[in-house]
This record gives C-alpha cells, structure tokens and sequence, in this order.
C-alpha cells in the first residue's frame, strides 16, 4: 500500500462545507412538529435528604404537558460498569451536589416550563457536606453513598516489581507534591437534547455524543426498552473532549417527558448546567516518590493520587487509571506502586477529559526535570534513556509494537533549537519538553470492535456505514478517505452514513483514541471487501485473472495491458445482472486483553497499539505580573501513518489551546463549598486566540503501525496529555521556580518568586 | 408579554413579525426564521457563536433585542452564500482545515467578513485581535488565523466580489 491516492493528502474535511455555510444541524438546531421544551428542576442544596416533592401545582398550570420526578422513576440508576450503579437519573431520597436533577417538566414554550418549575414545592433536610477529598476521606467525614466507606469511590492498587528493593538499589530519590484544581470541557456547544417517542413504541433521540451505540443500549436498559426500539441519530456535534462519552440524566429525562406526554421533547442546557450539571475534570492531589539509577534511568515509581470524583462514579474507574498508565505507556518502569483513590464529594460529577491529569503528568514530568538537574543530566537525554521502545513491555503487561517516542524526542528538540536554548535564555525566558504514550483503544469487550459496510450505486456512487462518531476531530471525512484510497475513488464519490444506532452497525464510539485504528481498519476492511468483488467481476467480464487486474481511476485493467479495462459502473450494473451486488463488509476487533479491568485486574494487553509524542514549549514569564505567555511550541506526534495530515495538525493545534493555555495557565473553577463561581464564560477563563502562541510548528512523526489502517495509531492526544509538564518545565527555565499548583496563574507564579526570594 | 409587529431586514430579505419586546435577535433569528447557523453558546455574550452582522458590523444577536434592530441590514451566515457559491472566506475556512466542530464557525467566519471589508491586508495580529471575542475550543485557532489571511489574499485576487 505504499501508492496512495488520497491517503496521506491534505484534504479538505468531508463536513465542512455545512459547517461552514450554517447548513450543519446541531441537536438545538432541529425543531419537530408539536415538539415541546423541557426543563429540569436542580438542587439548591450541596447535600440533602428529599422529604417530601409536590409538583400538583406544576401540572396544573397551563400550558404544561408532562411532569416528572423521581418518583416516577425510583430506583433507576446508572453507572458506566456494573459495579458503578450509583447515579440515580432523577433523585429519590437524596441529593449529592448543587445541580443534582430534582424534577423536570415539558411545556409549550419555555416560558411556561420555568414557571411551573417553579410552581414544584420540594421539601429538602440539609446535610452536613464535605467538599474536599482528603477531609472526605476522614472518619469522622459526612457519609456521601451508604455503600462507600470513607467515601472512598474507586481505588486502584497496582503493584509492579519490588518496589522497597528498587528504592533502596536507587542512586537518587525524591519526592514531591502536585496538585491541580477543576475545571471545565467548555464544549462550543452547549448540551441538547431532543427526544420523539412515537405510538408504536419507538425513542428517536439526537445529541452530541462519542458512541450511539452505547447511548442506545443505556436508554434501553434504564427505560427497559429492548435496543432496536431505540434510535439514535446522527447530528452535528459541538466537540466533546471526553465530556459526552458517558450517560447523562438530561437523555433519561427527555425520554420520560416524551414518553409521558407523547410528544416530541426537547432540552436546552444553559451554559451553566452544562458546566455543573453534566461532568466537570477531576480536581488532584498527588505524592510522587522516584528512584533512579545513576544514569537517571527510573528504577522505583511510587504515586499516590487522591481525585475528587464529585458526587458520582462517572468514568470513575478509567479516571483513576488513566494518567498513570499514560505514565507506563511513556516510560520503562521496573518497579512500581501506583494507589489512585477517587473520592466522593458534594460537588458535581467529574469525567474523563482530553487532558484528564494535569496534575499528575504534569507533576512526574516536572520532577523528571528536576531528577536531571541533580544529576546532570539534560532533560532531552534523561527522556531519551527512559523512553520505551518497540517490542518493549510496559509495566502492566502491555507489549508495544511500534514506537516513534525516541524519535519524536530528538526531532522536537532539534526543531525547537533545545541546544542553544536550554540553559541559556535571557531571565524570564524558558524552554520545556514533555512527553508520553498513549493507549489506542482499551478494552471493553464486545463493544471494543468496529465494522462496516460499504454499497455501490448503479452510477458507480458508494455509500459506506459506520457506527463511528464525529465529535469534530474529523473521523467521519477519514473514514470517508480510507475507503476512497482502497477503491481508488474521489472523497466526494462516497457518501458516509454514520453514527445511527438504528442503521449503522456496533462500533466502539470516539472515545479511548480508537476510531482510527479500529473504526478505521473495519472500514479499510469492508473497502478491501468490496474492491476484491469489484476484481472478480471484472474477472469475469475481461476474462483474465484476478491477479492480473488492478482497480483505478473508476475502471479495472490489465496490469499488462491498460488498454484492457472495464469501466467501474459497468462492473457494478454486471454484477446486478448476475445477482452478485458489490457489498463490502469489513470489521475489525483490537488485540487487547479482555480480562483486563480497570480495578480487579490492570494487567495484560491495555491496547491493540500505542501512539507517542513529545512537544517542546517555549515562555515567556512577565515577573512582575506573574503572567506567563506562551511564544512558541514545536510539537512531535507519532501518530502512526497521517492519513490526513492537515486534521492531524489540527489536533496539534487545539491541543496547545486546550492542555499548553488552557490546562496549563489559565482554567480553574473556584468554589463557595459546593456551589462554582465561575461557572460560566466571562469568569472561568478559557484561551482566546490573541492568548497562542503565534508559531506552532508540527512535527509528524509516522512509525508505521504494523496493524493500524495504512499504519496509522492515533492523533489526538499527544499535546494533549504532555504539554502541561513542557510548561512547568519551560517556566522553571525561564524564572528558577517550581510551581506545584495547576493551573499556573499569575498569583501562583508571584507566589513561588517570593518564596524563592525568602 | 404583548407582541409588536416589527420589520427586520435579514440578508436582503424583508420579514414582518410580531415578536415580544424581550425577544433577542438570536432567538428571532432562530426560531420564527429558521436561521439557525447562530448559535447559542453562552447568552452571556462571551463566546462570539451567535455573531451576525448589523450593517456590516459583528454583534452579539444574544444581547441585542429583536425590536431595536429594525431598518437595519442583518447578515447571517446564511447570506453569504446567497447566490450559490462559496464567499472566499468560507472556502478558505473549508481549505485550511479552520473548521473542526464547526460551532463556532458562522460566527468567525463573519467577523472575518467585516475584518476584511474594513482592512483588506490584516497583519496576523490583527487577524487574531479580530476574533478574540470568539471562542473556540477544538482548532487552537491557528488554522483559522491561517484561513483569515489566506481569505484575505483570495479576495484581493479578485475571485469575489
């Protein structure tokens, strides 16, 4: 496969064109007949037992068309896992956090629906609350869950090795303490919902979302409906960043008020809600303890880390998971402890997020630096002596087959200038490097895979399915140019059906990093699939081998003899004369270990492959106001094989805003016990474009994945989960201080100089 | 609330409506002409996804009220492809790969607009002075940056307008 035709090109995205004349439909976008509009009633109280709803007022109210509460729906509850059910999707007896979902009604308009909102009397008795995760874990602590002690949520106890030993064989320890506050997906879009349950039994919904499928199977199991009664369709989506992937109440609630009052539903989050009222990032607290050999190679890796979960389990158990095993996927750890707690507070639910563990990357790659100072050692080689390699094993058991981390390591440095740089900016000026790994996929059993299928109209047209979904990083037009590179079409020739529960077949949704390797190579599949019918026909109506024949340019020839061919649409309309249709089916499972779980057993084969990447940042830090701005950031990604190049970049760019400004320097909700402040777009500040810094250069770096689709891993995460230690490092470069404290606000950069000028 | 009748003039066309006095632009916009490239992203006026032009000018159809904007020209991005074609700026929006989520891209591509009819030859800075009133979450504003200026030389060379 190493003549593409669209593969590997810049294209412009198949979606686009809508998005850009206005044309594109977002769920708030859509208006049905007869639709009404819901509104959901949320709790005032941090913590409380409900004693008492009345909503008799409410539905009296003209105008008004359905109303329920929790007693509706007692004991429906959900939870990511089995072991996670916690989340009831309208409250009964309690409520955990400012926000939690009360009741909801559905009107003619809004107007009508928040006056009878407010026309529902719910009798509350406050409780003793707790919203911080090491006073939470306290005896003596209010108990959130009758089931969790401590409220201790989720804890993951991973041991590798000989960890004493390894401490004491260790030429230098040290250990530290980081700690990030949360803050915000701030998704463009808002949360919507619209939902139209029919007579004859049927749920259509249209949301944002990362995977229909897994949407549809939860709304079946929580309104006990069976699964090809549910429909979820394709709309248009304002981004996600890991912020749609899990259930939310607004879908259930929806569903209720459309049920109840046999008519179309549909829900608007205000800003806010969807800020508190959805998922927010985890807030972190974490102790590292590291033990190198001379050479600074690690030989003990001890992490504790403490999350704040909020009031509910979410993702809980990837959460807590993830920002060490990134670590792992990175670097070779010999030995290891790693004890992440999630903790239950009275604050909203926290979620995973395309940057989940600023703290904890943030903080083992500043100390990484910090490790090389003592030693002498620079920070690129220290990365370079512990990078993981192809045909390595990682700590937990994970081997890894292909790998361009080293090499990453070396063009970022050498494009950034890290020589003649590091050590030697004028004061207030720095430069940092951070890296990592990242799982391509992990497992999640029979709804880890992906497939496909791809059919031809008499013109010669296509149309591929797929279940994948499309949260704006642009995996509908990749699917789209995989299939077109197979069979030697133009992008505009095949039109692409996805991300309908109903029509499009199981896939594993746009989260874990998977809809290139796996989405993509079901894809690659079906195309594969098709393009072998396409050969045996023409077989047939040239009367020459199959291996003799290669598809091009919208016609089969003869290798030998290119004046021997037969146009495309004629092999199409042949093979529906000999009843033999060109149906392509494809479909792709990843190689994991599927007695992998995130809590009982983190261990074996996490994903079918591994994608890296280290970036390079420069600063600028204004020492008398404490702002930091960052000037210039040279990023390196192996991302396997580009199969568009100019999306890939994309994602180097949006990476910089959302993990090197926004993560790094700027996001951070601040709190009065329970309630956000800031929970909104005037005061939780989010990088605008006068804040980026002016030269991104992108580095591509493609290892050529022996598995993936043209061998390509993933593009998305690699700035994603690296920049945030790039930036403590480069600042460190810049003013002689450590920040410990994400995000690194202008108070905490003063704060360190003084402490330093002490 | 009781209902005036007023008349809005949206990309070039003339609407008579009765809407009430605390109806925004955005919602009229929206909801009784089905113009939904504006988006609601915050209603605090701080994210720039409902931007329309006002005589030529960037507004936050959120914070205006539908009865303050008559006998005015109301562009949305829906008029500017009246005839058909791509405007230049939304072709080098889709060429640069400016557009992931496309939320937020009706409104900086208008803005765009007006950037461009006032100062045909923006300095980068300007270009990203320009859109600092738009938020953006997924492209890190680089590609759009690069589209603004790209746009800028497409319309210089006169294939629009």
């Amino acid at each position: 496969m190493s003549e593409h035709t669209v593969a590997g090109k810049r294209m412009p995205r198949i979606d686009s064109v809508a998005k850009a004349t206005g044309d594109a439909r977002y769920t708030a976008d859509i208006a049905l007949p007869r639709m009404l509009h819901g509104k959901i009633l949320r709790s005032p109280h941090a913590h409380a037992r409900i004693l008492h709803i009345d909503a008799s007022k409410a539905e009296r109210l003209s105008g008004v068309r359905a109303v329920v509460t929790g007693q509706d729906v007692a004991g429906v509850r959900w939870g990511v896992f089995r072991y996670t059910r916690d989340q009831a999707m309208l409250a009964l007896d309690k409520v955990r956090y400012i926000g939690e979902d009360v009741a909801a009604v559905a009107a003619e308009d809004e107007e009508t629906a928040l006056e009878a909102l407010s026309l529902i009397e719910v009798e509350y008795e406050p409780l003793p609350a707790v919203f911080d995760p090491v006073e939470a874990m306290m005896p003596e602590a209010p108990r959130i869950h009758d089931h969790a002690d401590n409220n201790v949520n989720i804890f993951v106890p991973i041991e590798v090795g000989d960890i004493e030993r390894g401490f004491q064989e260790a030429h230098y320890v040290r250990e530290d303490h980081f700690s990030a506050n949360e803050h915000g997906y701030y998704q463009a879009e808002p949360y919507a919902v619209l939902v139209d349950c029919d007579s004859s039994g049927n749920l259509e919904i249209w949301l944002s979302n990362a995977s229909p499928h897994t949407k549809a199977k939860a709304l079946a199991n929580l309104l006990k409906m069976p699964l090809h009664k549910v429909k979820v369709r394709k709309v248009a989506s304002g981004g996600a960043f890991g912020g749609r992937s899990d259930v939310f109440p607004g879908e259930f609630i929806a569903a209720l008020l459309s049920r109840k009052a046999r008519r179309p539903v549909k829900i608007v989050y205000t800003r806010e809600e969807s800020l508190t009222a959805i998922r927010q990032v985890h807030s972190m607290a974490v102790d590292v303890k590291t033990g190198v050999k001379a050479d600074g190679t690690f030989i003990a890796t001890d992490v504790k880390v403490i999350m704040d979960g909020g009031a509910y389990s979410s993702t809980g158990p990837i959460a807590t998971s993830v920002p060490f095993l990134v670590w792992e996927e990175t670097y070779r750890l010999p030995n290891v402890r790693f004890h992440g707690y999630r903790v239950y507070t009275n604050k909203p639910v926290r979620g995973m997020y395309g940057s989940h563990g600023r703290a904890f990357l943030g903080g083992l790659g500043m100390q990484l630096d910090m490790i090389a100072e003592e030693l002498g050692i620079d920070p690129v080689e220290i990365r370079l002596r512990n990078a993981l390699h192809a045909g390595d094993v990682q700590a937990t058991g994970s081997k890894v087959f292909s790998c361009g981390l080293s090499e990453s390591i070396r063009q970022a440095a050498e494009k950034s200038g890290w020589k003649e740089k590091r050590g030697q900016l004028p004061y207030g000026k720095g430069i940092g490097m951070g890296c990592n790994g990242m799982m391509v996929g992990f497992p999640m059993g029979i709804r880890g895979g992906s497939s496909a299928y791809i059919k031809f109209n008499e013109d010669a047209g296509a149309t591929l399915i797929s279940g994948v979904a499309d949260n704006g990083q642009g995996n509908d037009s990749m699917m789209v140019q995989i299939a077109a590179d197979v069979l030697g079409m133009r992008m505009d020739e095949i039109n692409l059906v996805s991300a309908d529960s109903e029509i499009t077949t199981l896939d594993q949704g746009s989260y874990s990093q998977a809809a290139a390797f796996v989405s993509g190579n079901a894809v690659r599949a079906a195309a594969m699939d098709a393009r072998k019918q396409i050969l045996e026909i023409a077989s047939e109506m040239l009367e020459t081998d199959v291996k003799a024949l290669e598809l091009g340019d919208h016609r089969v020839y003869d290798v030998k003899d290119a004046d021997r061919n037969v146009p495309l649409h004629k092999i199409i309309r042949y093979a529906l004369l000999r009843n033999k249709p060109i149906m392509g089916r494809g479909s792709y499972m990843p190689h994991v270990d599927q007695k992998r779980e995130w809590v009982s057993n983190p261990r074996g084969q996490q994903a079918g492959t591994f994608s890296f990447g280290a970036f390079v940042v420069e600063v600028e830090v204004d020492v008398e106001t404490g702002r930091v701005k960052l000037t210039r950031v040279t990023g390196a990604h192996d991302c396997g094989f580009a199969i568009n190049p100019m999306a890939v970049e994309g994602q180097f760019d949006g990476n910089v805003g959302r993990a090197g400004v926004g993560a790094s320097l700027l996001e951070e909700h601040v709190w009065d016990g329970g309630q956000a402040l800031n929970a909104n777009m005037l005061e939780h500040k989010l990088p605008l474009s006068v804040d980026m810094p002016s030269v991104i250069q992108r580095i591509i770096v493609e290892s050529m994945d022996p598995e993936g689709p043209f061998g390509a891993k993933e593009a998305g995460l690699a700035g994603a989960m690296n920049l945030f230690q790039a930036v403590g490092n480069a600042i460190y470069d810049a003013i002689g201080v450590w920040l410990h404290e994400f995000p690194f606000t202008p108070e905490r950069v003063l704060e360190a100089l003084e402490k330093k000028g002490e | 609330m009781e209902k005036r009748i007023i008349q809005l003039t949206v990309n070039g066309e003339e609407y008579d409506l009765a809407v009430a006095p605390n109806r925004t632009l955005l919602e009229v916009l929206r909801d009784d002409l089905s113009l939904t490239g504006a988006k609601a992203g915050c209603d605090d006026g701080a994210c720039g996804t409902c931007t329309v032009l006002l005589d030529g000018q960037p507004v936050r159809s959120c914070l205006t009220l539908a009865v303050e904007v008559q006998g005015k020209a109301i562009t949305t991005i829906e008029g500017l492809t009246a005839d058909g074609d791509l405007h230049p700026i939304q072709q080098a929006f889709v060429e640069r790969g400016a557009i992931q989520c496309g939320f937020c891209s009706p409104g900086m591509i208008l803005v765009t607009k007006t950037l461009l009819d006032e100062n045909p030859h923006p300095t980068e800075q300007e270009a990203r002075e320009a859109i600092s009133g738009n938020f953006c979450r997924c492209t890190g504003y680089a590609k759009i940056v690069e589209a603004m200026l790209a746009a800028a030389e497409m319309v210089e060379g006169g294939c629009h307008e």
